[in-house]
């Protein structure tokens, strides 16, 4: 059929709606979006996520090497009666962190910036628990794990040593047990 | 070695890159510097991998 005997809506460019349904076949499309170019964004996605990490190696090799601290004086044990914490720095002027006497008499301490959203916790002496305020984070006074609420990490631990009544902080561990 | 593995070895590559980066976010959370070095290794090798992979198909894809 020649393209005069076809009704108007047939012919080659007309601007018929129903016809012009296959304007969204593109040959330019086909072309650019095809098996191989798939194929090549794959590997590039590879490449990139991999590429994405390199920043974290540079820092921990950054990090691995200034790995050590101080033996810092927290707090005196005779002001410190059970069921009170009492807050200090540690190992830097930027790491908030609470010595807690919990009320069973023991020593405990944790970096205090809740491991969600970074709020300071503090110590509930009526549940014996440390509590997030800002989303109702819970987490366990005996070992720093989360117990509820949308903290996911634990706080981090800060190893301490009780020298002639005299609490120091000798070192940190992020991740523990 | 064929175009299909080829497609599979880099599709396994994308997986294995999206654990690693996620693994070695937590690794820096939790500042764990061994494991950053050691996921980010891995990725870093696995990229590797799909990049020789692509050009082992395009060697056969592009013959004639
Ligand atoms: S910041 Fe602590 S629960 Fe959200």
């Amino acid at each position: 059929m020649t393209d005069k005997k076809k009704l108007g809506r047939n012919q080659k460019d007309t601007e018929d709606d129903m016809i012009n349904l296959v304007d969204n076949l593109n040959r330019e499309d086909d072309l650019k979006y095809n098996r191989r170019a798939f194929l090549k964004t794959a590997v590039g996605t590879s490449v990139a996520l991999s590429v994405a990490t390199i920043p974290f190696t540079v820092r921990a090799m950054l990090g691995i090497a200034e790995e050590d601290h101080e033996r810092v004086e927290i707090a005196k044990l005779a002001d410190l009666p059970e069921g009170e914490s009492v807050t200090f720095y540690y190992p830097t002027e930027k790491d908030p962190a609470l010595l807690i006497h919990t009320v069973n008499g023991d020593l405990k301490a944790y970096n205090s910036a809740c491991t969600h959203l970074m709020c300071p916790v503090f110590y509930e002496k009526t549940q014996d628990v440390l509590l997030c305020p800002c989303h109702a984070g819970y987490f366990d006074v005996n070992n720093g794990q989360p117990k509820a609420g949308p903290p996911q990490r634990e706080l981090p631990l800060i190893e301490i040593e009780v020298d002639n009544g005299i609490v120091y902080a000798v070192g940190r561990q992020y991740r523990h047990g | 070695m064929g175009k299909k593995t080829c497609w599979s070895i880099i599709i396994c590559t994308i997986i294995v890159n999206v654990v690693m980066l996620q693994w070695t976010v937590e690794a820096h959370y939790g500042r764990e510097y061994g494991s950053i070095l050691l996921f980010s290794g891995i990725s870093i090798v696995s990229a590797f991998i799909a990049l020789l992979t692509y050009l082992q198909w395009r060697k056969i894809e592009y013959k004639k």
